[in-house]
């Protein structure tokens, strides 16, 4: 029995996990439902959602500038050998484009907003739970969801598009600069590419995404945050799942957010 | 003339900090490359602690890896054959690119954000907590060093799951992005699932790209934790510090490495 592969282990591990990912995934759709409930009348503390908005916005300006840059210069990188094999220049613009404005420019300025900014919220929404300051806000019957929770979901979800337009600016802007500098195409050559062959759309399409990840980010790091249990290892954990789950969130939503508004 | 001179003592600061904290970073990892070059065949080690070490960053993380991979590559063929349904009727070469596009970069680079995100969160609350709870101290008492007894066994079994997990990775996205293909745009398997565009460089480009992630995270990582100060926000700042850092040190790496390989492997990459 202990020895070696054992069925019955095997099957138990299986279920506790599927237990506990439906355990988290209805408290994150109960938590979904609180915002939700908070707004119908929307009732919102304005000063903390300008605290977050500066906290979570301004404060990860050079982080997504920085990722943006680099995403630009990897596309020309793995679009050299297109360009070298057919002479295509005028398709830089147009296929990196394509690629940031409605897939890698979402995916990976949300993975790192999540790093970033999720895994924030969750240590510091844990410290408050470790530290019993969310029963402190519960005796003086102010409603943690409306109070804590509800400017921070709308905040990330604001700032997540916001940075994700400014995400795509910098990313082309990567492109043209890196292709003048690898491949020897003139800027104007990749701009022109952009322009006549991308519309709104495209760029509608990412902004779309990015709105639901914000959402997908904010109330998994706030989920995870408000059921820590067990001090400061409880609350590394709780940053762990809550990055875990967020960027599997990001991916599913991903794929879905292409099938629906393709 | 006072704002003058603060900001100057505040520039200095700053400058101090970064410093000292990339002094950190390079003794760091250097501690690890020794130790787990020379001492550690040498010395005594710990028993099981790479298996276990495996087992956390490689088993516990494959359903992770594969799911997000996977989704990942759906999203991306689907997008591609939207692409060249418009323009030009090329979607028997899409099998073929993304193929190609995987081993390169997206495999390896992908799993190693996701692992970035899961283990090295996991990395830097595991030894940030014990820093915060002078468990790191007491080690030191021991004369046991911390670096050496902490990071160089998740260092060795961050390299070599690296590499297993990108395979897992890279065969989960081109199998969902082939099935993707086959039910939307009616792309045949036996075209789609092409491996005529990837060369034996190329997959050496992606070993090594997997092999330089899987290293840089655990160092990274177990740099934030063992900075990790106060109690509990300390952890979750460390926690944070470490995903942020190692995603980045992971874009940065792969862009010199692409950039390199372009370099080396000429135009006809």
């Amino acid at each position: 029995m202990s020895s070696g592969f054992s069925l019955r282990r095997q099957i138990v591990s299986v279920g506790a996990l599927t237990m506990a990912a439906a355990r988290d995934a209805g408290g994150i759709a109960v938590l979904a439902f609180d915002v939700a409930r908070s707004l119908l009348p929307p009732t919102l503390d304005g000063r903390e959602l300008v605290r977050n908005l500066y906290k979570m916005g301004y404060r990860s300006v050079p982080i997504v500038v920085m990722t943006a840059l680099f995403v630009g210069a990897l596309m020309v990188i793995q679009f050299a050998a297109f360009v070298k094999q057919y002479g295509a220049t005028g398709m830089i613009g147009w296929g990196t484009g394509y690629a940031v404005l409605r897939e890698v420019g979402p995916l990976l300025i949300g993975l790192m907003f999540s790093g970033r900014v999720g895994a924030n919220n969750a240590a510091e929404l844990g410290t408050m739970t470790v530290t019993d300051q969310i029963d402190g806000l519960l005796a003086l019957a102010i409603d943690p969801v409306r109070y804590l929770i509800v400017p921070r979901v709308l905040a990330m979800m604001i700032t997540l598009v916001v940075m994700t337009m400014i995400g795509d600016a910098v990313a082309i802007l990567g492109v043209m600069l890196a292709s003048s500098a690898i491949l020897d195409v003139h800027p104007l050559t990749v701009w022109y590419g952009f322009v006549d062959n991308l519309g709104v759309g495209d760029f509608l399409h990412g902004l779309a995404k990015a709105l639901t990840f914000g959402a997908a980010i904010a109330l998994s790091s706030c989920y995870y945050g408000l059921t820590v249990r067990g001090g400061a290892v409880g609350v590394g954990r709780a940053v762990n799942s809550a990055v875990v789950s967020a960027a599997v969130s990001i991916c599913f939503l991903d794929f879905l957010m292409t099938y629906l508004t393709a | 003339m006072t704002i003058g001179r603060r900001t100057l003592i505040r520039i200095g600061a700053r400058t101090l900090a970064a410093g000292t904290a990339a002094l950190d970073l390079i003794s760091v990892a250097i501690q690890t490359i020794v130790g787990s070059l020379w001492s550690y065949w040498r010395g005594k080690r710990p028993k099981g602690a790479i298996a276990r070490q495996m087992y956390f960053v490689g088993n516990r993380s494959l359903l992770f890896v594969l799911v997000t991979l996977g989704f990942v590559g759906m999203v991306m063929v689907y997008q591609t054959c939207l692409l060249t349904t418009k323009i030009i009727d090329g979607r028997n070469q899409v099998g073929a690119q993304w193929a190609r596009l995987l081993v390169l970069d997206v495999g390896p680079s992908l799993t190693a954000m996701m692992l970035a995100t899961r283990v090295g969160a996991g990395i830097a609350a595991e030894v940030g907590s014990m820093k915060v709870t002078e468990q790191l101290d007491a080690l030191r008492m021991s004369g046991v060093t911390p670096v050496r007894y902490l990071i160089v066994p998740r260092f060795l079994a961050c390299i070599v799951m690296s590499v297993a997990l990108s395979m897992f990775g890279m065969a989960a996205s081109w199998g969902a992005g082939g099935l993707t293909g086959y039910y939307s745009f009616q792309i045949n398997p036996r075209i789609f699932f092409d491996l005529s565009l990837v060369q034996p460089s190329h997959v050496a480009v992606g070993i090594m790209k997997a092999v330089a992630f899987g290293a840089a995270i655990p160092i990274v990582s177990g740099f934030c934790g063992l900075r990790a100060q106060g109690s509990s926000e300390g952890v979750g700042a460390a926690a944070t510090a470490a995903v942020i850092g190692s995603s980045f040190a992971v874009l940065i790496l792969d862009v010199l490495i692409s950039f390199v390989a372009m370099v080396a492997l000429g135009a006809g990459m």
